[in-house]
């Protein structure tokens, strides 16, 4: 009784807020900040904002209060072309659309109506570690029976130019050389995850953050199975599952799977401000990203939840991008051949 | 034996007191939610957020979701008492229940609405429970072909949902479905329609839509009439009680359309804005006489009341067994879900220590409890409530006017939503007058992405080849019997109605009036052609991905607007034989007609450049003052507190509770800048 008593206390008091704005530090008083997630709810990306959203508050002066949007479509285009053009620019919009969209810039992605260099970048809470996910179901639980299928496997995409799904999968059959029949079109990697359980696709290929995160269940009882990863690293919580760059068939497969899969997995969770946002309020962002990173309550959360957290600075998510504009003009080729047809 | 003291333990949880008093709250705010237009979604959530995750698992799922289970039952009486729509899920409800309120029955359809709501809350919270065992190889056993024909076997409704009229209907659902494709594709992210205006990137809204269709007709109506909502003296507000019985009268169809609820919206992408409309044609389809529907049938009411409670069930089977929220409240309840440790899938179909199968049945109770407490207290109010339909047109206009206008707005804090509202606004009106039905546009609107989206993921997949699968065949062998039975039926009946009145007053064919035939019907047909044709004409250069879609609805729905222009310059009107006499329209003069629909139709042009000038802040008072002084003529006393109440509310509850950002004026900023 007490205890929703004061809830009911707290919604009384905290919700006449003041509307008088100066400085940064009263600007956020009362107001919304909103994050725009360009995936469906349920996914990873929604995910992690949802944890970060609910903690981030406290780390910016004011405490205003933080809601996720979900705005899907055109796997997170739609969110990353209404961060670039339609939000205000006024420290009130975070977005968070997939990084991999960076690199279809770079490539001359259709629909792609924003500058990358412009954005302000406030970090990401992760490298993405991409691998593939299959259903015990659809017989393939080892790379081997992978290339050794007879028919193409069908594996669940969100859109042309997503990172993951679509750009890896993508990459791993041109330089492994897979057989794949990519189904494209779903609204996040919840829908993939339901295709994938009902059989109308073998499984898909995104980050192990995010798989085993909202597919825990079935990788715990083996209902679903890793057969392969793509990182420069070897996560260490899938020490057996082999690395797709030791298959590729080229050197020029090698080369692909660096700079579409492992250099693009630091960004691909990156957090971003509209371009033109007020530098004291970017500061001010930052900040309190990196300390609801750090924060121990984010952290237990995290946790119970089974989120990793490896931030990426933002200095490291600005290089890698800018790495992305001196691309050699043949690989930039050879890349949009395979991403895009 | 566990599943029943899974059962018993969830129900426990829901009383203990901090969770009930939780669920009070939460239904508290849901209450006032579902009753204002344009509230819902993001502008609750940002207020209770920060609630949420310091509350124990049952606590907050208690919390949200006796605020959900009650919006569309509030949401219900706001559609029925001023024919804006409440929530976007409730608008079906405008079409028989504000009819109804026009005919002096606001009693009898607040009664049946409600009543109606909460049949369909306890069928979902029956349906959650009883469904738990079969509820994964259910939803497992249908891929993206299947359904992609099941929002097929939706659009088919449109037959049922056009009166008298199938040719008109199926060229409103081919429009909606159109406009459904406005904004970025979704998978290739290629603009389609936006004319270069960045707001419609993410396509058109079903809120301002719904918003301008019915309530700017309607305010329109009221303002010729000169009357209060309901144009009849009613002595007794009693009707209740008959709206209550309507229920049980026609449980039957209640509960056929509370089915529908939970079944449909378990697809995926299916919610109560869609299982509404579906309701509602299920109720037209299956009903003996339909020749009151549109003009205040009961069972125009009871369909809808149900289906868009009963969903929730739907909703929350999906989101519970698969980790696949259906709406944004969903998500956050999903979100609420992992933060506590628990994963959604077979483990909440468990009874524990397995699995948390108390807590799924706790929602069950809480859809269950939470609607038992809100109709009670509805019921309680609904003598004040109906009469708000005798209060005098002059002073109720405006206020419904500035609920248009907050609505659209608040939605997505979008001041361009204003303008969508203005536009459905007049289309919505000249579709009423010239007799073309509304309500397949919007459920072409909210079926067209979901369609859009199976049938691509389908093709994708399999080819051509997804058509020959037994589930595709059987709903679409579903579809076809949906579509001809009623016109086997009806033409037999008809048959023997024309039979049984051969002579006397049967079809009348007026004569060919030469003069008239190229009227305002022909005008609105060719132009909607006109747009139909540079439609398509754009959509050459959209390439495979993102044209098949505009490609295959566009096409066909030309052909059938050729055939409909047609009939306007040379079909034959025909009279229809009615058995039920005509409620008596009050007698206004035609001069007057005219006068009084130029000058409201300035007033709402008016009030939105005041708002566009000035600012909500300004413009409201302005506005509210300038109309009830002089378009209402209104005493000074009457029109101060009228004015001071109205603003008070908007001010207390929109700018300081709610913090809405919004804009400032053109005018102000100009002189704050300068």
């Amino acid at each position: 009784m007490l205890k929703s008593l004061s809830y009911l206390l707290a919604i009384a008091v905290l919700l006449p807020a003041p509307t008088t704005a100066a400085t940064a530090e009263d600007f956020y008083k009362g107001k919304t900040v909103r994050i725009v997630v360009g995936f469906s709810a349920g996914g990873g990306f929604d995910t992690y904002a949802r944890a970060i959203a609910r903690h981030m508050a406290k780390h910016i002066p004011g405490q205003p209060a933080i809601v996720v949007e979900n705005m899907t479509g055109a796997g997170s285009l739609i969110a990353a072309n209404h961060v670039y053009k339609v939000a205000k620019p006024d420290g009130l919009t975070i977005g968070h659309f997939i990084g991999g969209l960076f690199l279809g810039q770079v490539l001359g992605q259709a629909g792609v109506e924003f500058d990358a260099r412009k954005f302000e970048f406030i970090g990401a809470p992760i490298t993405d570690h991409v691998v593939c996910a299959m259903t015990k179901a659809s017989g393939i639980t080892s790379v081997e029976k992978w290339m050794a299928a007879k028919t193409p496997v069908k594996m669940g995409g969100i859109a042309p130019g997503t990172s993951t799904t679509d750009n890896a999968t993508r990459i791993l059959t041109a330089a492994l050389g897979l057989p794949i029949q990519l189904v494209t079109g779903y609204k996040g990697t919840a829908d993939v995850r339901l295709a994938a359980e009902s059989g109308e696709v073998s499984g898909g290929c995104w980050g192990w953050d995010s798989v085993k995160t909202t597919w825990r269940k079935a990788i715990e009882t083996g209902d679903a199975i890793v057969v392969l990863q793509a990182n420069r690293k070897t996560h260490p919580e899938l020490p057996q599952i082999p690395q797709a760059i030791k298959l590729a068939k080229s050197e020029e497969g090698r080369k692909i799977i660096e700079v579409g899969i492992h250099a693009d997995s630091d960004i691909v969770r990156t957090y971003t401000l509209p371009p033109g946002t007020p530098k004291e309020r970017v500061q001010l962002l930052r900040k309190a990203f990196d300390d609801t990173i750090k924060d121990a309550e984010f952290l237990a959360d995290a946790k119970k939840s089974n989120l990793s957290v490896e931030p990426v600075p933002v200095d490291e998510v600005e290089r890698d991008i800018g790495a992305l504009f001196k691309l050699d003009p043949g690989l930039i080729t050879k890349l949009k051949d395979i991403l895009y047809n | 034996m566990d599943m029943l003291h899974a059962l018993i333990s969830g129900f426990l949880q829901c009383f203990n007191l901090s969770t009930f008093n939780l669920m009070m709250i939460g239904i508290a705010i849901g209450f006032v939610v579902g009753i204002l237009p344009g509230l819902g979604g993001p502008t609750a959530m940002a207020l209770m957020l920060p609630f949420v995750f310091k509350m124990s698992a049952v606590e907050a799922f208690a919390f949200l979701l006796g605020m959900t289970a009650v919006t569309a039952t509030t949401g219900d009486i706001t559609s029925v008492l001023f024919g804006v729509p409440g929530e976007p899920t409730t608008a079906s409800t405008i079409v028989d229940g504000h009819a109804m309120a026009r005919n002096g029955e606001t009693g009898r359809a607040l009664g049946a609405v409600l009543m109606s709501s909460l049949v369909g809350a306890i069928f979902a919270g029956v349906a959650l429970g009883a469904a738990i065992p079969i509820i994964r190889p259910l939803v497992l056993s249908f891929g993206s072909p299947e359904f992609f024909m099941l929002s097929l076997l939706g659009i088919s409704f449109v037959s049922a949902l056009s009166g008298e009229d199938v040719l008109k209907g199926l060229v409103a659902g081919g429009i909606g479905l159109m406009l459904a494709t406005i904004g970025l594709d979704p998978i290739s992210g290629i603009q389609r329609y936006t004319f270069g205006q960045l707001f419609l990137w993410d396509g058109i809204g079903l809120v301002p839509i719904t918003i301008g269709f019915y309530a700017i007709p309607e305010t329109i109506e009221l303002a010729v009439l000169g009357t209060s909502i309901s144009k009849k003296e009613v002595g007794e507000f009693g009707g209740v009680m008959e709206g209550v019985k309507d229920t049980f009268r026609h449980f039957w169809l209640v509960m056929r359309c509370s089915a529908l609820g939970t079944l449909t919206a378990i697809i995926p992408g299916m919610g109560a804005a869609t299982t509404q409309w579906l309701a509602y044609a299920h109720a037209v389809q299956s009903s003996p006489n339909k020749e009151r529907f549109g003009k205040g049938d009961v069972r125009g009411v009871l369909g809808p009341g149900a289906a868009n409670n009963s969903t929730l069930g739907g909703s929350l089977i999906t989101t519970i067994a698969f980790g696949v929220p259906a709406s944004v409240i969903m998500a956050i309840l999903l979100g609420a879900f992992i933060i506590q440790g628990i994963v959604p899938g077979p483990d909440m179909l468990l009874p524990p220590p397995k699995g948390h199968l108390d807590l799924t049945f706790s929602f069950v109770w809480v859809i269950i409890i939470s609607n038992i407490i809100t109709v009670a207290i509805c019921f309680l109010f609904l003598k004040p409530l109906a009469k708000v339909t005798q209060v005098r047109g002059g002073i109720i206009i405006p206020i419904i006017l500035v609920l248009i206008y907050l609505g659209a707005f608040a939605e997505k804090n979008a001041f361009e939503d204003m303008v969508i509202v203005i536009f459905f606004g007049g289309l919505g009106w000249v579709m009423e007058k010239l007799e073309w039905p509304r309500p397949p546009v919007l459920l072409g609107l909210v079926l067209g992405p979901l369609a859009e989206n199976r049938l691509f993921l389908s093709t994708d997949n399999y080819g051509l080849a997804w058509m020959h699968r037994p589930g595709v065949m059987t709903i679409f062998a579903l579809t076809l019997f949906g579509i001809f039975y009623p016109m086997i039926k009806e033409r037999r009946q008809t048959k023997k109605k024309a039979a049984a009145q051969s002579e006397g007053k049967t079809t009348v064919e007026e004569p060919r009036d030469k003069v008239k035939r190229f009227g305002p019907a022909a005008w609105f047909t060719t132009a909607t052609l006109a747009i139909l044709a540079v439609a398509l004409w754009q959509s050459r250069n959209f390439g495979f991905r993102a044209g098949l879609f505009p490609w295959a609805i566009g096409i066909p729905t030309l052909v059938l607007a050729i055939g409909q222009l047609g009939r306007d310059l040379y079909g034959r009107k025909k009279k229809k034989y009615s058995d039920i006499p005509e409620i008596p329209e009050t007698e206004v003069a035609p001069e007057d007609v005219k006068r009084r629909t130029i000058s409201v139709l300035l007033w709402t042009l008016g009030f939105f450049l005041a708002i566009w000038f000035l600012g909500f802040s300004y413009a409201v008072p302005l506005t509210m003052l300038l109309y009830l002084k002089i378009a209402a003529n209104e005493s000074w006393l009457m029109t101060a507190s009228v004015t001071f109440f109205t603003w008070l509310f908007y001010w207390s509850l929109f700018e300081k509770i709610l913090n809405v950002p919004f804009p400032e004026g053109l005018l102000i900023s100009l002189i704050n800048g300068g």
